[in-house]
This record gives C-alpha cells, sequence and structure tokens, in this order.
C-alpha cells in the first residue's frame, strides 16, 4: 500500500482515525524506506532534539579504573607501555579517520528531493489554508521569514508544499514546486546557527539533480532542479536576491 | 584495538548519551549520574562479550536500561513515592533570548512528565535519532508498540507546540 506525504503526515499530527492508523503503523513494520519516510517528516522530533542535546551541558564525569597498568618500575616495562598507548591512539586515530563520511545536509536533501516524480506532486494540491498552516510551521522553526510572495511568483513555477525536516537535529524546510511540465523542483532552507560560515553559490548535480546551495547569516539555501540539465539561473537570481540573510 | 580499549572509548563517547537515557529512564539528574557510572563499569566487566565494535551505543543503553529495571527502579520508586517526576528544567541549556528559553522549558517540562514507557521511547527515537525498529530491539517490545508511544506523546507535546509556532510568527510579524 502507497502512502501520500499526507497522510503520513496527518498520522504524525494525530489526525487519522483508528483504522487509517493502524494501517500506516502496519505498513511501517514491513517496510523500512517508509519507516524512513515517516520519522523523517516528523515535525516533533527536530523540537524535542533541539531541547534536549545540549543535556547534560558538559560531559558527565566517569570513574573507571585504570587500564591495567605495568607490573614493575623496569624502564622497558614503561617504554613498552608509552609504546602501546601511542599504538591505541594512531589506531584510535585511524577508526575515526576511516569511518565512512558522514553526507551533509545539502546532500541529504539531494537524495530525498531526487525520490519525487512527477507523480508525487500530482497529488500535492494543497488549499491555501493548509499552505498557510504549513508556511506558519515552517517559519516558525526556523525563525525567519520565508518570503512566501516571492516563491509564490517565481515564473513557471508553481508553489505545491512546504513542509519540516529535520536534519541532525537542524530544522530543514523543503518548498516544492511543479515546473511548467508537472516535473518536481525545490528550494531548501536550513537553520544553521548563528556560527555557520557564510559560503558563496555553489552549482552541483547531487543525485542527479542540477543544485545550487549557498549560506548567509546562518542560514544554508539550496535550489534542487528536476534533472542534471535544468538551467537554475532564472530562479536562483530572485532567490539569492530575496534570502540575502 | 582491544575489545576493552574500544569499550572505554564507547564510554567516554556516549557518556551524555547514556547519561540522557538514565535521566529520560528515571526523571532525576543525581539517578542518571549514578546509572552512566554503574553502567561504564559494568560495561567494562562484560567488555570480552563485545563481539562487533559497530553498535556500542545502543549495547551501553541496553546495559543502562537492565541496571535502572533490575537494581535502582525499585528503590528510587520507594524513595519517591511512585516516580512522580520533577523535571529539572534549569537543566536546558541558555538559548539566545528569553522566549526560546522558556519555550525550550515547557518541552523539556513536558516530555519529562510523560510516562516513563512514552519517555525512554521519546527520547532514544527524537533525541537520540534511533529508528522505531532500532527502538524496539533495545526496548525489547514489537515496533507497533515504539510507534503507538509516539502517536501518544505527540498528542502531549502537540499543545505546548503549537501554543509557541503561533507566537514565534506573531513575534517574527507575519
Amino acid at each position: 500500500m502507497k502512502f501520500s506525504d499526507e497522510t503520513l503526515l496527518a498520522y504524525l499530527e494525530g489526525s487519522l482515525d483508528e483504522a487509517e492508523a493502524r494501517a500506516v503503523e502496519n505498513a511501517v513494520a514491513d517496510d523500512s524506506a517508509l519507516e524512513s519516510r515517516l520519522m523523517a517528516l516528523d515535525p516533533f522530533a527536530p523540537v524535542v532534539q533541539q531541547v534536549f542535546e545540549a543535556v547534560p551541558a558538559e560531559a558527565p564525569s566517569i570513574d573507571l579504573p585504570a587500564p591495567n597498568p605495568p607490573q614493575s618500575g623496569a624502564g622497558l616495562l614503561r617504554l613498552l607501555a608509552v609504546a602501546a598507548s601511542v599504538a591505541v591512539i594512531a589506531a584510535s586515530a585511524t577508526f575515526w579517520a576511516t569511518r565512512p563520511k558522514a553526507l551533509g545536509w545539502a546532500e541529504q536533501a539531494a537524495i530525498y528531493q531526487s525520490l519525487y516524480s512527477s507523480d508525487t506532486i500530482a497529488e500535492l494540491d494543497n488549499p491555501p489554508q493548509r499552505l498557510d498552516a504549513q508556511f506558519a510551521l515552517a517559519e516558525a522553526q526556523l525563525g525567519r521569514s520565508l518570503n512566501r510572495e516571492v516563491l509564490e511568483n517565481l515564473p513557471g513555477l508553481d508553489l505545491k508544499r512546504a513542509q519540516v525536516l529535520s536534519f541532525k537535529g537542524k530544522p530543514l524546510v523543503q518548498i516544492v514546486f511543479a515546473d511548467a511540465q508537472g516535473e518536481p523542483f525545490a528550494f531548501c532552507v536550513i537553520r544553521q546557527g548563528p556560527d555557520a560560515p557564510a559560503k558563496d553559490v555553489n552549482l552541483a548535480v547531487l543525485s542527479g539533480l542540477a543544485t545550487a546551495t549557498w549560506a548567509r547569516d546562518g542560514y544554508g539555501y539550496m535550489l534542487l532542479g528536476s534533472d542534471g540539465q535544468t538551467d537554475l539561473s532564472g530562479e536562483l537570481s530572485v532567490l539569492t536576491d530575496a534570502f540575502t540573510g | 584495538m582491544s575489545s576493552e580499549q574500544a569499550v572505554r572509548g564507547a564510554i567516554q563517547t556516549h557518556s551524555k548519551r547514556v547519561w540522557r537515557f538514565g535521566l529520560a529512564l528515571s526523571g532525576a539528574s543525581d539517578i542518571a549520574d549514578d546509572l552512566l557510572q554503574a553502567t561504564a563499569l559494568r560495561a567494562l566487566e562484560k567488555h570480552h562479550q563485545v563481539t562487533s565494535y559497530e553498535r556500542l551505543d545502543s549495547w551501553l543503553m541496553t546495559i543502562c536500561r537492565s541496571i535502572w529495571l533490575n537494581e535502582i527502579r525499585a528503590r528510587s520508586v520507594r524513595k519517591a513515592q511512585a516516580l512522580s517526576v520533577t523535571p529539572e528544567a534549569q537543566l536546558v541549556a541558555p538559548g539566545p533570548d528569553s522566549e526560546t528559553n522558556i519555550f525550550a522549558a515547557q518541552v523539556f517540562t513536558q516530555v519529562m512528565q510523560l510516562p516513563e514507557a512514552q519517555r525512554e521511547t521519546v527520547m532514544l527515537v527524537f533525541v537520540e535519532g534511533y529508528s522505531y525498529r532500532e527502538a524496539a530491539v533495545l526496548l525489547d517490545v514489537p515496533i507497533g508498540t515504539i510507534m503507538s508511544r509516539l502517536s501518544n506523546a505527540r498528542q502531549k507535546l502537540k499543545t505546548v507546540m503549537q501554543h509557541d509556532a503561533a507566537d514565534t510568527v506573531r513575534r517574527s510579524g507575519k
């Protein structure tokens, strides 16, 4: 059974009836891709995470018995102990350095967006009051305006939906459009915090989609076309003017 | 790297997560301190049981919960007369402005006032990022139970969050 993002959001908001909610839960039990989608859409998780990730403020102290100390004061043993601890540090460093590289928010957002097809957005017709609520929630999470009037008037694009996702506890808003051919197009904004460095526009093809990313004043922005060849320049000039900070 | 070194490393790396889980289980920061300490010692004793260094975090969480359920819970419940949790909202780090602080304290309080089963589930999934099925294994319940606990928790968190969303939008002048 297929569930639209709207149905999943309604489940998360508790507005499905009992039978529909059970259907979602039963399907999730057998389908880990659906589980990931549902978790990514959960508007509660990023808020709770943000509050608790700073608790406790400092790493709590733990008393551990010392690792097996050298048995005697012999110089050679002491040297061996030093060599062993250097080896431990080297092994730990290798362990950390060879972990799989974590994907950044833009890569993750591109992977998610690349799953959208024209069919996904064909069903996304939100009445104005629903869009109002989506923008209110998204702007509250981000703590900034999304310049809705600019987004509604992007030439050739039809505004479909704004939804709140989360990346490592940071609110990430995805705004979906349909282009003139009915193909998906998206603009994402993430709140990175006041210390995040500003970045100039960078064009790249990620997960098969043409993208433009930039960052200003603690927010990251990303524009995603419908395929690897999409020309983003028109939208980009409007959006970089509108989202200067 | 030996299993003992791996376990020592994991204890340091995940100390905050285990402490938070201890807080979610017990509802009290002094018990969370004890739970973390006991978990660390128990994990070191059992280091030879570790066969994979992959998910030592969930292994530590499981140890922490088992110590809570088998050794500390009954004692704490007797002491506190049935775990009436007093949320320690001062644990929440101060944010950029007072509205943010008030909101964070409300969310913290609301989470800490959830029943224990919902609280531990919210902590594992919302805060620590475990998937529903990982949390189901860790808590030894069916995945449907995880989802219904989260649904119940969301209903209780909804009031404080909706109130705040309306507030923030009003403040930003929209």
